[in-house]
This record gives C-alpha cells, structure tokens and sequence, in this order.
C-alpha cells in the first residue's frame, strides 16, 4: 500500500511559541477514509492546512506522496469550511477551475480550453446531479448544492489525496447525510485518499479511521485514535 | 454597580473619540488662524460684494460658438467654449481612467501581500504610493513640460495619478477578499498567474467595477483642474477667463461643469448599483437617488 500522508514527530501552529498539536507518528495509505474530531481552536484545519502545504510545519516531518515539497499540480483537493468557491460565478466556472489542472497555464489563462477539460467539467456536474445548475450563480444554489459543487470540484481536479474542513457543516443531518455519502462512494470507486474534519462523531466513525486532537502534556495537542 | 473609568472609557468609546475629533480638531483650527480673527469678520461680506458685483448674473455667451479657431458645425452650442471644454474634460478622463484601470490591476496584485512575498510586494506598494503623492495638478504641470500644451498632458496627468489611487482602492480591495477561494487554488497548486484570473479577479469583480466608474466620476471633476495649467479641458477656459478677470464666464462654466459632474454622478451610482451584493441595493430610480431615499 503506498503511503500519501506520512508524519513524524510534526509540530504544527502558528510560531514556535504557540505550538497547536504534536503528533509524534501518523500513516494515512491511498484510498484511505479518515476522520479528525477534536473541539474548537485544538488544531484540526492548521493540521489540513499543513497537509495541504499552506502552511509549514514548525518542525517535524511531513511528507505528502512521499516528497517534503508541494505535490504536483492537481494531486491535493482542498475543501475548506466556507468552501472557497467563486460566489458570483456559475457552477461551470467553479468546477472548472478544478479541471485547469489538466492542462498549461497558458491554455487556463487564455480560456482556450481543451476539450477534455471540459468534458471533465460536465461529467463531474452531472457526477453530483447539476446538470440543471451548470449556468447558475453559486450564490443562488442551497448549502447541500453548494458542497456539492466543491465535490465536483475536486472530482474534475482528479486529486488523489482530499481534505475536507467540517464542510458538512450547518447542513441538516439528511442533506448532510447526502452529500457525505456521494463523496464517500466517489473516493470508495477510486481509491482516492479523504482526510475529513468532521464535527459529527457518528459521522466522523463512518470513515476508516478516526482520530481525536485531544488536549494533552504542555497543553500542546496530540493525535489519538478513536476506537470505533 | 460600579464602573472604573476603564470601562466608562470602553462603553462610551463612540462619544468619546467624536469629542476627541471636536477637540482636536478646533485646537488646531485656533493654532492655524495665530489670533488673527479679524480675517474671518468680513468674509461673508468681501463674499456678497463679489457674488453680486463679478461673479451674478453668470455670462451665459460660453454657450455661444467662439470666434476663433473657425468650427463649421452646425449648431452653435457645438462649437462653443463650454461644449468643447467639456465635451475634452470628459474625453481626457475617460482614456485617463481606462489607461490607469488596464495599467493599476497588474500592479495591484503585485502589491498585494495575500497574494505576493513583502519583498515583492512592499517595493510595489511604494511605486503606487509614489504616484499618489504627488496630485493630478503637479503632474499636470510635469506633463505639459515634457509634452507641451493640450490634452495629452492631461491625459498622461490623469493616468499616473489614476494608477497610484486606484492601485491602493484595488490592493486592498484583494487583501479583503475571503482567504478560502485562494487557499483551494493554491492547495490545487494553480499558478500565482491562475488565482488572479480565476479568482482573484471573479471574485473582486464588483468592487473592481464599481472603483472604476468612482475614478471616472473623480477624474471628471479632477479634469477641470489640471486645464488650469494648460492641460486641455475646461479648465484651460476657465483659466484663460480667470486671467482676463471675465468671472461671470467663469461662473456660466462652474455651473455647466456643476450639471454635468451631477448627471455623471447619477449615471455612475445608476450602474454601480448593478454591481451591489444586496439585491435590495439594486437598480434604484433616478428620483430615489437625486433624493437619497434607498
């Protein structure tokens, strides 16, 4: 099985005088559900944030694909809590800029797309069931709508590792339950990594593993796994 | 229930700070007019005397076809000194405006720390700053030295002081965008190049556009001051008329540029309210606007 997150000994916060969590061994392999729960303010999006190379660690190792560096274009799809999509742009627009990937700079920049690009655009819409949304602003769409569209995102990105914010987040539990099922089949049938923070344990233990940030020594906090 | 003063000061910070602002500002204000009140006794008389004695009733023969250079159009208004100062106050500010929009949003996002390192970012945000500090009137003046007299000066004028100001309105209107879109991109590992195009510049659209059609409305306004200096515009007719002490053609032209400015203002809050969030901000009528009722 290869290994997509690998970290040892890893510090992570915002300076070395305020170190959020200490996580001394972590081994996430490919097509791996993970889950992460812990309270607010212990350290679970610096720790996304970290996996996804957007903030450096303080010290430690973190290893993505096996490599300290950035991971190449397209392989890391990051879903954060308020989503980051384009408010007032179209659900193409948006889901678009997951299948740029594909391709040069120069073709996502001109707007001279390939055409397989966006083929990969349409099928990852119609993949979430918006077809009949493709034209629509996001800003017009329900929440579920909305992660759906960031789903679509990633799927038209092809990204082998996912990391998700609490995006299920102020969902109700059914619209909730929904989407989480769309993306656990999708990263299922491709063997695609996905590290969730979640908010909702029963959820949370849905996944493969879960893990705990919990408060520990030196009021730093540490990576536990939760039995299930 | 006991306050200290601490919490006073804390609980009626809104009172207080506008006191400040009154205290100051009066300290100042006294520290400026050095005991020489005498000054400001006989303002508003020296006022009416020239009101009524040079500036009323207004000369109202600027709306006349001028004499010279010879204008064989048809209607005399056009070729007169108001319309044709006009007609180029709102030309220079228009290419001065869209010249300065296509040059300050690349350096916008240069100057932008979410998007770039200090290093690259702060040299850019001296530049614009450097641009705007100087104002339109003394580049004005640097312009017709380098390429003499007549709109182009103007219009070089008016661009680099468009690019200082809207660069900083457009630098910080990126710095305020909502860190998630930038984070999915740059996770995604999209280009600096990319997130600007597909996010950056979506994202500020409104803003951008709505900073735009405010720049136009200010350098129209603007565009009669740097004629001043022989910049092209009205200006350059007011100037000329201010030199001949003919005031009444002055005021014949403040209150044209007065209507017009109004007109392009309504005009602009009219297309910026197509670029507002709030739906209810929306296409306002022009009555609802002249009498600021949303």
């Amino acid at each position: 099985m290869s290994i997509v997150v690998s970290a040892v000994d890893l510090k992570i916060g915002y300076s070395s005088s305020s170190v959020l969590a200490n996580i001394d061994n972590l081994q996430i392999v490919k097509g791996e559900i993970i889950s992460i729960i812990g309270e607010s303010g212990i350290g679970k999006t610096t720790l996304l944030r970290n996996i996804a190379k957007l903030q450096e660690p303080l010290a430690g190792e973190l290893l993505i694909f096996g490599l300290d560096a950035r991971p190449k274009r397209g392989n890391v799809g990051y879903i954060p809590q308020k989503l980051g999509l384009i408010k007032h742009e179209t659900v193409y627009f948006n889901v678009l800029e997951g299948a740029i990937c594909h391709e040069s700079i120069f073709r996502s920049v001109s707007g001279f797309h390939d055409q397989k690009v966006i083929d990969k655009v349409e099928e990852s819409i119609k993949l979430m069931r918006l077809s009949d949304k493709i034209d629509e602003p996001i800003k017009y769409l329900s929440g579920g709508q909305q992660r759906r569209v960031a789903v679509a995102r990633t799927m038209a990105q092809g990204a082998k590792l996912i990391l998700a914010d609490e995006f299920l987040s102020e969902l109700d539990d059914k619209t909730a339950d929904t989407v989480w099922n769309v993306m656990h089949d999708y990263v299922k049938a491709n063997q695609i990594t996905l590290i969730i923070v979640e908010h909702n344990i029963e959820r949370a233990k849905l996944a493969d593993r879960c893990f705990k940030l919990e408060r520990g020594e030196n009021n730093f906090s540490t990576l536990v796994e939760v039995e299930k | 229930m006991k306050f200290d003063s601490s919490t006073l000061l804390r609980r009626k910070k809104y009172p207080m700070f506008l006191l400040f602002v009154v205290l100051t500002t009066w300290y100042v204000f006294v520290d400026l007019v050095d005991g020489d009140w005498n000054s400001l006794e006989n303002s508003l008389e020296n006022l009416s005397i020239f009101f009524y004695e040079s500036l009323w009733p207004p000369n109202w023969k600027v709306l006349e076809a001028r004499s010279y250079p010879v204008c064989d159009r048809n209607w005399d208004i056009l070729c007169s000194p108001a319309y044709i100062g006009i007609v180029e106050t709102l030309k220079i500010a228009f290419v001065s405006t869209g010249l300065g929009f296509i040059i300050s949003l690349p350096l916008a996002t240069l100057a932008s720390r979410n998007l770039q390192n200090d290093s690259i970012a702060i040299p850019f945000r001296l530049l614009l700053s450097g641009m705007r500090t100087l104002p339109s009137l003394i580049w004005a003046i640097f312009f017709v030295i380098l390429v003499g007299l007549g709109p182009v000066s103007g219009v070089l004028a008016m661009t680099f002081y468009t690019i200082g100001y809207l660069g900083k309105l457009q630098y910080e209107t990126i710095e305020g965008l909502s860190k998630d879109p930038l984070d999915a991109a740059k996770a995604m590992g999209l280009s600096n190049i990319e997130i600007i195009t597909r996010v950056v510049v979506p994202e500020s659209a409104n803003n951008l556009i709505s900073q735009l059609l405010f720049m136009f409305e200010y350098n129209v306004r603007h565009g009669s001051v740097i004629g001043i200096v022989g910049a092209g515009g009205i200006g350059y007719y007011i100037s000329t008329y201010l030199k001949f002490l003919q005031y009444d053609k002055v005021m014949a032209l403040l209150i044209v540029l007065f209507f017009v400015v109004v007109i392009i203002d309504l005009l602009s809050i009219k297309a910026r309210s197509y670029f507002v969030e709030d739906a209810s901000l929306k296409y306002p009528s022009m009555i609802r606007m002249i009498l600021g009722v949303k």
